[in-house]
């Protein structure tokens, strides 16, 4: 076969999905970015659009809401995926080790990353429930809190509440990648540094982690992009209250769009969140790229 | 600068007690649940010793080594090092280091690195460091080296390079763990010469663990032979060659292996009559040994087994000193090795293998005179198999 007529097949083969990803999201990636430069609202009546420029731009970068937003955003997930990537490695460690009940605890450890991120998010509504939540149950018998407390109330709390339910749900995923990669490091590695006489934590930052941050540079980066996306969780949870307190940057993006019908303007902040998104999936190549080089 | 290096080591050593062995095992068990790995175990080598762990795979060496470095906990026994009781302490307090048999070199540390990171572990200065690093890498001739990612190496270099982190911290006990297996031939030799040389200069304590009998017989100053987690015999190369305790030591060390076969040992006076039967129907061989070992004189009468090297069977050649007892013999396999020919035997019920000169002009199926050495004939009891 000569090699036009197999760069050729090689189209055919790909044609079925470039047609479904172009009507799934290159389209819609188009229309939205049109639309970001516009005045378009949903209405119900025949609305005439006007071409504005950047004005939706302008006025989004000045929107102290939407800025705070943004921060709350970057709070969000820089806490959220520190915590699971700090969790993740130290339970990954746990479960690497030897001791009865292993398996066991590998298998469960698994499942609420295993849960539906609605049926976690009402779940961990119940659990901080003011009334009869499980957590002010505990507190309370464990001498704690004096009285029952509503965690998912207080705008200043509510943000942390919510990422230690995501934490909950997601450290799981991190910890089997990091587990998988521990499995892969020899032996004798860890024995030639033993006797050398590195302690623990020293064998952990010279041998353990540099072998596995790779993969872990890798499922965090992912996990920072979905992050930096978090909706379900927060509309399940607490709809981006109270006071506006829980309300990240795609929550904002929703309400703009599908609660005030500022389409136009809703559009132009969707860009936004998408273009600081893309600048993490570069960041994820440019990490997938050195682990490579690295391996 | 070398020489600097081998009167450190050596001042090192003289500090110890002369009497105290550096490493002493006593009764040492280890067991995973009923299954017993060593039986037993008790040696102690002195300072300056290369002790040589021999025997077949599963026989218990590495577990001993894995031991005696602390990587392993031992069911029951003793272990010190330089006097000291070391066998709950931890590693990297035993004051050892390890060769691995897959380097166990750090993949994300540069070869300086990797030499210096025990230096770096016990917060030795940098400038001390380096100049450490240095001296090992000129001793083992990696200086150019020093800065590549063992990635880059060859397997001979990634070798020296777990050596030089071995060597630079300048330990009281020195564990090797089958350290040439991974090498090709060739450089499994010349490995193997370096590492008897490095030996010689520094007057280290080494044990070194290996399946391969001939390693053993070059490097050690003392070998230990086990099976099945077992101790079967320890000697000096020349004391396990020649007098090996038992038919299982006999058959491992050595290659060809020694030959064993049936006898009927009777005394004539102070001499052993040998009765060793052919096939074919013709007359036994008999062999007379002038000084058989006190043993003999009681199982006179019996059938023994009897072990020969297979250069105590020789063609005449040079060998004309024995050529009393020499026997014409019918070759069955001719092997020729260079400098030696091989030829395969049939006698006392086994099949024997002779060391015939490498230039003598014979074929399979000759038949020609055979000379027997009875000097270094071992006697073995045929049920238990220990030496007589």
């Amino acid at each position: 076969m000569s090699a036009i007529s197999r760069s050729r097949e090689k189209w055919v083969l790909l044609l079925p999905a470039i047609l479904v990803l172009s009507f799934i999201t290159v389209l819609p990636f188009f229309q939205t970015l049109w639309t970001s430069f516009t005045d378009a609202e949903i209405t119900a009546r025949e609305q005439q659009v006007n071409w504005i420029g950047l004005e939706n731009y302008i006025w989004a970068l000045t929107d102290p809401d939407f800025l705070d937003a943004l921060g709350r955003t970057l709070y969000f997930t820089v806490v959220s995926v520190g915590l699971e990537g700090v969790l993740g490695i130290a339970v990954a460690l746990l479960l690497n080790q030897q001791f009865r009940g292993r398996m066991f605890l590998r298998i469960i450890i698994i499942l609420p990353w295993a849960v539906p991120t609605i049926v976690n998010a009402v779940a961990w509504r119940l659990i901080y429930h003011p009334d009869y939540g499980a957590l002010n149950s505990l507190l309370l018998q464990l001498g704690l809190i004096d009285s029952y407390t509503s965690w998912l109330g207080d705008p200043d709390r509510a943000l942390n509440m919510v990422i230690l339910a995501d934490v909950w749900k997601n450290f799981p995923l991190v910890a089997y990648i990091a587990l998988a990669a521990m499995q892969t490091i020899p032996g004798d590695l860890l024995k030639a540094a033993a006797i050398e006489g590195a302690g623990a934590w020293k064998r952990f930052r010279s041998i353990t982690l540099p072998w596995i941050i790779g993969p872990m540079l890798v499922v965090l980066i992912l996990r920072t992009i979905e992050a930096f996306r978090v909706f379900d969780i927060i509309y399940v949870m607490t709809r981006g209250g109270p006071s506006d307190g829980t309300k990240t940057a795609s929550f904002y993006v929703y309400q703009e769009y599908f609660s005030y019908l500022r389409s136009g303007s809703g559009a132009s902040y969707a860009v936004l969140v998408a273009g600081i998104s893309a600048v993490l999936i570069l960041a994820y190549y440019a990490g997938v790229r050195r682990d490579q080089r690295g391996a | 600068m070398m020489h600097n290096m081998t009167t450190h080591l050596q001042s090192k050593g003289s500090t110890a007690v002369p009497s105290t062995p550096i490493l002493s095992v006593k009764n040492l068990n280890k067991s995973y649940g009923d299954l017993k790995i060593l039986k037993d175990i008790s040696v102690s080598i002195k300072e300056g010793d290369f002790l040589v762990l021999v025997g077949p795979s599963g026989c218990g060496k590495s577990t001993l080594l894995g031991c005696i470095g602390g990587l392993t906990e031992v069911t029951s026994g003793h272990l010190r090092i330089g006097g000291a009781d070391v066998t709950h302490t931890d590693p990297a307090k035993r004051d050892i280091a390890m060769v691995f048999q897959s380097y166990a070199l750090f993949p994300n540390m540069s070869v300086a690195e990797n030499i210096g990171f025990g230096l770096e572990v016990r917060k030795v200065p940098k400038a001390q460091r380096d100049e450490k690093i240095k001296q090992v890498a000129e001793l083992l001739k990696i200086e150019p080296l020093l800065d590549r990612a063992p990635a880059q190496l060859s397997g001979g270099q990634r070798q020296r390079v777990a050596m030089g982190r071995a060597l630079v911290r300048d330990p009281k006990l020195f564990l090797f763990d089958e350290p040439l297996s991974n090498l090709d031939a060739k450089l499994r030799v010349t490995m193997r010469t370096e590492i008897k040389r490095l030996h010689q200069r520094l007057n280290a304590s080494i044990i070194y663990v290996t399946h391969d009998q001939i390693e053993a017989m070059t490097l050690a100053t003392k070998i230990v032979v086990m099976k099945d987690g077992v101790i079967q015999q320890v000697g000096t190369p020349r004391e396990i060659y020649d007098t090996p305790a038992n038919i299982f030591v006999a058959d491992f060390m050595g290659s060809p292996a020694m030959n064993i076969l049936d006898a009927k040992v009777t005394m004539d006076g102070s001499v052993a009559r040998i009765e060793i039967a052919r096939e074919d129907g013709q007359p036994p061989l008999v062999l007379h040994d002038p000084a058989p070992s006190a043993g003999i004189v009681k199982r006179q009468g019996a059938a023994l087994k009897i072990g020969l090297r297979p250069e105590a069977l020789t063609d005449l050649g040079s060998r004309a000193v024995h050529a009393d007892q020499h026997f014409d013999c019918l070759l069955d396999v001719v092997e020729p090795a260079g400098s030696d020919t091989f030829a395969v035997i049939r006698l006392g019920g086994a099949e024997v293998t002779a060391r015939l000169h490498g230039d003598a002009d014979v074929r399979s199926g000759e038949t020609v005179p055979i000379c027997f050495d009875v000097t270094k004939i071992s006697y073995f009891d045929p049920q238990s198999g220990e030496r007589l």
